[in-house]
This record gives structure tokens, C-alpha cells and sequence, in this order.
């Protein structure tokens, strides 16, 4: 039975739940706007990268290059869309 | 074909282990659609007309179960591939099956969500907030609900013809996109719930 249940996996996931609970911490306590967003942008962070790593098996072959560049690219590419709209929709900058 | 069995078997073959790159490249395109839906949803949030705000109409408790049902679907999947590596075809069907439901459940909560948006006036056509808040979440659950459809074919072709190098590798690329889903449920539920609630 136990070779069912990876020890990598099991962590991974009661890694997702510690993270998810430290997000949490942003409803149920009093933070400011910048502290707040600084814990969510870390906790989501993390969690998603820790997906990638632990459970999509990203850089397990031959083609972990191509897959990681993939990645990153698609990264850049959301971020570059999310703060430029933010810089000039709203910050107007 | 040229079956490689150093390689688990869903990447044994060449055409294989390009179906499974040439999937990291569609997921790389929903990253960016996603991106954009976020970049409108950050744009339009404080513009409410006369609709309710997100601080109004979003309740903690749905969210939160939303949130654990998803990631550990995302978990048992995960469980599945491992059983299906150690070719352990029952097992992996029992994962697979858990992961549909719990995929399920999650959707149920996201139809009482939406039911108790529309009861409370949070339509489509309120406001700009509620229209771009919509069409995020109901993109996400759409990718759910069609991702339940395909899961659901994919076992049956499994109880069918077994594992083999072909089926093996459509489980895996379906695992691929139901551990995207729970990457984009996570960044919506930290920028669109939790920093509506802050």
C-alpha cells in the first residue's frame, strides 16, 4: 500500500495545504495592502512552481529544456501583459 | 514503433514524448489567456456602477472548500500517474475515479456559487466588475467541466485496452491540464477572493 503514496507527492501536498492556510492569514488578520500582497504573490508562487516540480514531473526527461523555456516564456509573457495593462489602465502611468 | 523501455511508458515512444512538449506548449498559450483575463479583471474590479463589490458578494466558506477539493484532486492525480508508472492499472483507475469526483464536487460549489451571485444581484450585466468576475471564474470552470468529460473517456478507454504506451500517454497529458487548473484556481483564489476580501 505504501508504495502508493510517494513520500515527494504526500509532502507536496501538505506543503500546498500549509501555503493555502498561510494565505488564509490574509482574510482572517488585519494586514495592510502591500503586506497582504506580498504573502498571496509568495504563497501562489510557490504553490504553483511547487505543481510544476512535484507533480507535472517538468524535469524529468530529455526535454526539461524546452519545457522550462516554454514556461518562463509563457510567465513573462502574463506578466508583461498583467502590469502593462496595470500601468496604464490603472496606476496611469 | 520504437518502444523505449528505460522511459516510463507513456513517453516509450518518440511521438509519445512530443505529444507530451507539444502539450507544455498549449498550457504555456492558456497561461497567456489566462493573463489576460486577470489583466481586464484588475483593470474593471473597483468599477461598480450600482452592483455590489467583491468584499459583498464573496463568501469565505465555498471558496475554501472550492480551494481543498481542487488541490486534492490535483494530489490524487498525481497518485494516479505514480500507480499507473508502477503499472498498476486498478489502482490508478481508483485515483482517477477520486480525482473526477472531487473535480465534481468542486464544480457543484462553483453552480451554488454562481446561483447565489445572481440572487444577490451580481449578474453578467450588472456591472463591469461582475461581468469580467464572471468570465474569469467561468472560464476556469469550464476548463473543470470539460476536463471531467475528457477524465471520464479517458477511463473508459483504459478499463478497455489496459495500459499501454498509447493510453498511458493520454493519462498523462490529461494530468498535465487538471494540474494547470489547480495553478489557475490558486491565482484566483489569491487575487480575485482572498484580495476582494482583504
Amino acid at each position: 500500500m505504501n508504495e502508493l503514496f510517494p513520500l515527494k507527492q504526500v509532502m507536496g501536498f501538505v506543503l500546498s495545504l500549509v501555503l493555502t492556510a498561510v494565505a488564509l492569514l490574509v482574510y482572517f488578520t488585519d494586514m495592510s495592502l502591500l503586506s497582504g500582497m506580498t504573502v498571496l504573490l509568495l504563497t501562489a508562487f510557490i504553490q504553483a512552481g511547487l505543481q510544476i516540480v512535484v507533480f507535472m514531473h517538468a524535469g524529468e526527461t530529455n526535454d526539461k529544456k524546452s519545457i522550462y523555456t516554454n514556461i518562463y516564456y509563457g510567465i513573462l509573457i502574463a506578466l508583461v501583459t498583467i502590469f502593462g495593462t496595470l500601468l496604464v489602465m490603472v496606476w496611469d502611468m | 514503433m520504437k518502444v523505449d523501455n528505460s522511459l516510463p511508458l507513456e513517453y516509450s515512444t518518440e511521438e509519445n514524448s512530443l505529444k507530451i512538449l507539444g502539450f507544455w506548449i498549449f498550457l504555456g498559450a492558456e497561461i497567456m489567456l489566462f493573463a489576460t483575463l486577470f489583466a481586464a479583471y484588475f483593470t474593471l474590479e473597483n468599477r461598480l456602477g450600482n452592483g455590489p463589490s467583491g468584499a459583498e458578494i464573496f463568501e469565505i466558506t465555498p471558496v475554501l472548500v472550492e480551494t481543498l477539493l481542487l488541490l486534492t484532486s490535483s494530489f490524487v492525480i498525481g497518485l494516479g500517474i505514480h500507480a499507473m508508472r508502477l503499472g498498476n492499472k486498478k489502482a490508478m483507475m481508483i485515483f482517477f475515479s477520486i480525482t473526477l469526483l472531487l473535480g465534481a464536487g468542486f464544480l457543484g460549489f462553483e453552480i451554488y456559487e454562481f446561483i447565489h451571485y445572481v440572487h444577490v444581484g451580481a449578474t453578467l450585466q450588472t456591472s463591469a466588475f461582475t461581468a469580467i468576475l464572471l468570465t474569469t471564474l467561468g472560464t476556469h470552470g469550464l476548463h473543470v467541466t470539460f476536463g471531467l468529460f475528457w477524465g471520464l473517456f479517458i477511463l473508459i478507454q483504459i478499463k478497455k485496452r489496459g495500459l499501454t504506451p498509447e493510453t498511458a500517454n493520454k493519462s498523462f497529458i490529461f494530468s498535465l491540464y487538471w494540474h494547470f487548473l489547480d495553478i489557475i484556481w490558486i491565482f484566483i483564489f489569491s487575487f480575485i477572493y482572498l484580495k476582494g476580501m482583504m
